[in-house]
């Protein structure tokens, strides 16, 4: 979409709409919120929902020129995504289903169920864990560098090796406790 | 050369440069510093490991026509929870939360040169705010710097967005999460305009004949300023995730996804109003004289000493119990009881009106709002 023409005082210009912005800032970020939402849930099709999910709230509360507005959604992302989890029973039932379908095309069915249940329990002790935590854990394990957490969870950059190796050393503990990672 | 802390190590391991030279010279020679970076960094591999997920890819503009095709929601929309039927005293906190919604309203009417420095319980029944019209049926209000909530990511911007100080929690009770959620809104500046026309005419649409304006009210304007506001919203809070992304999998609202507030903080600059025309007591007289003002509730609000200092909290009797309290040195209006299921306590100190509510006992909340600071 491009902006609108105008012209004042006999210049001509472009307006950039908050529209065109919107649709920036969708272009720009999209992929990476839905990767949060993803390195949560483990399942691409729920992550994308929870993406247009925290985009449409975004565009509901705020100008998407906004300068949080990345830091806004990714944290959002890892929010919603981690609520899922902790909400979801139901979850539990589709990746069974899931495992069983993915397992039905590989040459080790067993083992693709292993990783599954794995990757399930992981997601789930991630969801146990205190929110700052687990959002430290969620975003810096999708590639956001040390001053785009810091900036997401409105914490000095210096805090950010802490709470990493405290998050760390808190979902190893959590999912000692019900499986071996 | 102090060791180096656990954060220093754990940067260290995703950004080697990260550490000064004398850090490293340290860590070079040091036993201690090497042998828990060797742990921290064993922890950091296997937590990757286990968070890894297969690449996926994105049709960013299929995603986005999604978006764009998702029913329009109001701007600041925050879904209400859901709750039990059987939920009485929470439904009554959150009717007695509707109401408290409404200040501009009662701000309104109560008077010119409004500035309230104290808070006072007005008892109304259900069926009185049912029978209340809205400000809009008498007259127009036009916002000259309009309200601007918004969502904010910490305690900081909140104060920024807001100018003012953002309330900090002394000790949280058990159970209470410590996430919260910021909301935070600059003072936002409404002009209305009284109409006579307009208010009989709305009066007529709905059967009624009103009372006749006194003379100098037609046309004569009232500025209220609103804001600025902080909130502050303690639990693991759904926001405005009902509008759909598109898939039959969100299409409709998930009960379980919905919980809710255990704490909520506001705090906000008493409203202040003024006048270029009525009188308070003119004001006063007229719209307690519409119809549809119970006389209880004129008597409730006549009996308010200084109308144009007090702010008057409304309570809806049927749900709702309220007291006055003394909270951080001032009085202030207590609502609710010892149940746990939902209380709230509201005071004005220094100008600002603050309020604390949630899912706690009534002593919870009181003990949280005296030990804010």
């Amino acid at each position: 979409m491009v902006g609108a023409n105008f012209e004042v005082a006999g210049r001509r210009g472009t307006v950039t709409t908050n529209e065109d912005s919107f649709e920036a800032l969708f272009s720009a970020e999209y992929g990476r919120v839905a990767g949060i939402a993803n390195r949560v849930l483990a399942d691409p099709h729920e992550a994308e929902d929870v993406a247009q999910e925290v985009f449409i709230d975004f565009n509901r509360l705020h100008s998407a020129s906004a300068p949080y507005a990345a830091a806004w959604l990714y944290r959002a992302a890892a929010h919603k995504a981690l609520n899922r989890v902790r909400g979801r029973r139901r979850r539990e039932r589709r990746e069974l289903t899931q495992a069983t379908e993915e397992g039905a095309r590989t040459i080790d069915p067993q083992h693709m169920l292993e990783v599954s249940e794995d990757r399930r329990q992981v997601r789930q002790a991630l969801a146990r864990l205190a929110p700052k935590p687990a959002t430290v854990l969620v975003l810096r394990a999708s590639g956001l560098s040390y001053a785009e957490v810091a900036q997401a969870l409105g914490v000095g950059i210096g805090q950010i090796g802490t709470l990493l190796r405290r998050a760390e050393a808190a979902l190893r503990k959590e999912v000692t406790r019900g499986t071996s990672i | 050369m102090a060791h180096l802390s656990d954060g220093t190590l754990r940067r260290k391991f995703d950004e080697a440069d990260s550490v000064s030279e004398s850090e490293s010279r340290h860590y070079s020679s040091c036993a201690d510093c090497q042998s828990r970076y060797a742990t921290l960094a064993d922890d950091a591999r296997v937590v990757a490991g286990a968070l890894s997920v297969p690449d996926f890819k994105v049709d960013v503009a299929s995603a986005f026509s999604r978006v764009r095709s998702a029913p329009a929601q109001p701007r600041f929309g925050i879904r209400l929870p859901i709750v039990r039927p059987t939920s009485r005293p929470v439904m009554g906190m959150l009717a007695a939360a509707t109401v408290v919604f409404a200040l501009i309203v009662t701000a309104v009417a109560q008077g010119v040169f409004f500035q309230p420095q104290t808070v006072q319980v007005v008892p109304v029944s259900v069926a009185d705010l049912q029978s209340l019209n809205g400000l809009g049926d008498f007259g127009t209000l036009a916002w000259t710097t309009q309200p601007t909530p918004q969502i904010v990511t910490s305690a900081a911007e909140a104060a920024t967005v807001s100018g003012l100080h953002v309330p900090i929690v002394g000790t949280l009770p058990n159970g209470v999460s410590s996430n919260v959620t910021y909301a935070a809104m600059p003072a936002a500046v409404g002009v209305f305009t009284f109409d006579a026309n307009k208010a009989a005419a709305a009066a007529a649409r709905a059967g009624k004949t009103l009372p006749k304006m006194p003379a100098g009210m037609n046309g004569s304007k009232l500025t209220v300023t609103v804001g600025p506001a902080v909130v502050e919203i303690f639990g693991n809070l759904n926001i405005g995730t009902g509008a759909g992304s598109g898939t039959a999998a969100a299409a409709s609202p998930d009960p379980s996804q919905l919980s809710l507030p255990q704490l909520v903080i506001g705090e906000s600059t008493a409203p202040v109003v003024t006048s270029t025309g009525v009188s308070t007591q003119q004001l006063e007289d007229y719209l307690l004289s519409l119809p549809g003002v119970s006389p209880k509730l004129a008597a409730a609000i006549r009996a308010v000493k200084d109308p144009s200092t007090t702010l008057p909290i409304p309570i809806p009797i049927e749900y709702a119990t309220s007291s006055t309290v003394s909270v951080q040195g001032v009085n202030g209006v207590a609502v609710g009881d010892n149940t746990g299921l939902g209380a709230g306590v509201i005071w004005i100190k220094g100008g600002v009106v603050y309020a604390v509510a949630g899912t706690l006992k009534r002593n919870a909340i009181l003990n949280i709002a005296n030990g804010l600071k």
